[in-house]
């Protein structure tokens, strides 16, 4: 997981998904997760996921990264299908409902920086959990770093590659030193905080949409999901035999999605 | 075994939904009870050690479909009002970057929690009884019998939810006449063409929710104790080197006697 890269790709973007409003992004996520639970049908649960993907062809995402970060909770999603699942499209829906939902919140963080979805998450917290989320994901990169060179000290004193052993407990050692160091540092943040008058609360103020026709497209992108995705559970009788439709229209978007972005990627070089 | 990684739409909603309700009311009171000065001054830390246990989290050990959680540590380092904190903070961003259901972050706070607080009791009961030098020793049993719990609680839950039997349940369509499910799957896609082209009517076979439930309790347990091995041998290593490094972490201070006004202070008069 490179949280960097995330991060990165969600602050430079200046795609119009880019300039939504983060609190759109997080309902239209919401309901795109909403979408991929109601649903019954593999093919319905394609077409979010397709949904998402077009969205994120419209962000100019990297596609690398974005898919192998969502593709990640296929491995667990298939280790519950194969345990618990009665047939294998019974099992193939466990796992295109978890990549579905990674797929639709991880474009939110692709798309927004960090302190944008925390914001707004924070409003409906308590101070103290509002504040610990912020403080975690600065310390991802902190001690995401400091492990990084850690660890490379340990092995080049253990003499890594020749002595298996010696290198784990090494590494061990490092996580060690890493926890004093994380130690010292909370510290240090705290008389750093206070000294700049922090009193219980850190205030982020939640950024307005820059792109109102995007905030617009995503809303009704996440609705035509959740209706679908209703319609298909409540009168699936009827509609099995059209359940080629969904995944058929977002195929077409997606189409759509890789064309206007390879005009765009065109008319900005 | 610290979170469930079951996808959204798997398991019911009352038990998601009652998991999210508890999760809230548990943070409520961690707040409540994190309001005092010494407490809140550690604030930084519930985010460096939740920071820590994301990193371990998202380190796969790939053969076995496990990750290191350090959540006993986390526990042994944060106390358990904090913990309860450090858990929903670890959760929400682990489902922010795709690691597990957005609909199950409330449970998976609750089972985060419990491992974070058993860990932190039993390494504090340990510690007393068998004294510092011995405390890799009791962090490693108390890493084992911790994810031990919790696996079970795990699999507990996921008895509660029937999701075995189930997963025909709730992927089935929600017939609005009646207001059962059906499964879609046992006419299917199948049946309408769309794979085979043909239409058949043969009965799907049965699937006791028993079998499902044995199965996944067996491959939970087989994989899982071996990560709770490799999970001890890593934080009995690091408790152990905090012990002889900078003890004051592990051993939490006693409380402080009340203090007696001075007799001096007393100046009661007839």
């Amino acid at each position: 997981m490179n949280v960097r890269l995330v991060d990165t790709i969600a602050v430079s973007g200046r795609s119009p998904v880019h300039a939504a409003s983060p609190r759109t992004k997080l309902a239209v996520a919401a309901l795109a997760i909403a979408a991929a639970a109601v649903t019954t049908n593999v093919l319905v649960c394609a077409a979010v996921a397709l949904t998402a993907i077009a969205a994120a062809v419209a962000a100019r995402v990297p596609m690398r990264p974005y898919l192998a970060l969502a593709g990640y909770p296929a491995i667990f999603a298939a280790l519950f299908a194969w345990a618990s699942a009665p047939d294998l499209l019974a099992g193939a829906l466990v796992v295109a409902k978890a990549v579905t939902a990674a797929l639709a919140v991880v474009l939110v963080l692709f798309t927004t920086p960090y302190p944008q979805v925390f914001a707004t998450i924070q409003r409906v917290l308590p101070g103290l959990v509002g504040d610990a989320l912020f403080m975690t994901y600065r310390a991802i990169f902190i001690l995401g770093d400091k492990l990084d060179d850690l660890v490379v000290a340990a092995r080049l004193r253990s003499g890594a590659g020749r002595h298996p052993l010696r290198s784990a407990l090494a590494t061990v050692r490092a996580l060690g030193n890493l926890v004093l160091y994380a130690f010292d540092l909370a510290e240090r943040e705290y008389d750093v905080l206070a000294l700049r008058g922090y009193s219980g609360r850190l205030s982020v103020p939640v950024r307005r949409s820059a792109a109102p026709l995007a905030d617009a497209a995503l809303v009704a992108g996440g609705i035509a999901c959740l209706v679908a995705a209703v319609a298909w559970r409540v009168a699936w009788r009827e509609l099995l035999p059209y359940s080629w439709l969904p995944p058929a229209f977002t195929l077409a978007v997606l189409a759509a999605a890789i064309a206007w972005s390879a005009a765009a990627k065109e008319g900005a070089s | 075994m610290t979170h469930i990684h079951i996808p959204d739409g798997v398991l019911p909603v009352w038990l998601w939904g009652g998991g999210w309700m508890l999760a809230i009311l548990a943070l409520l009171v961690a707040d409540r009870a994190s309001r005092r000065y010494e407490t809140r001054r550690r604030l930084p830390l519930v985010g460096i050690v939740s920071a820590l246990v994301i990193v371990a989290m998202s380190s796969e050990v790939v053969p076995i479909a496990y990750h290191m959680n350090l959540t006993v540590l986390a526990g042994a380092l944060l106390g358990p009002a904090l913990a309860v904190v450090s858990a929903f903070v670890v959760q929400v961003v682990l489902a922010a970057l795709g690691h597990g259901g957005v609909t199950i972050v409330g449970l998976n706070t609750l089972l985060t929690a419990a491992e974070m607080c058993l860990g932190w009791a039993l390494l504090q009961g340990g510690i007393r009884l068998f004294g510092l030098p011995r405390a890799g020793r009791v962090a490693a049993a108390a890493t084992v019998l911790t994810l031990f719990v919790t696996t079970t609680l795990l699999v507990g839950l996921v008895a509660l939810s029937g999701v075995t039997q189930a997963t025909e349940r709730e992927t089935g369509a929600l017939d609005p006449q009646n207001l059962t499910f059906a499964s879609p799957f046992s006419e299917g896609v199948v049946h309408v063409g769309l794979f085979s082209g043909g239409e058949s009517h043969e009965e799907p076979p049965e699937t006791g929710g028993g079998l499902g439930l044995k199965r996944f309790a067996t491959v939970v347990y087989t994989l899982g104790s071996i990560g709770w091995v490799l999970e001890a041998l890593v934080t009995a290593a690091i408790v152990s080197y905090l012990a002889r490094v900078r003890p004051s972490l592990l051993v939490q201070p006693r409380a402080l006697a009340p203090v007696r006004p001075a007799p001096a202070e007393h100046h009661g008069g007839a």
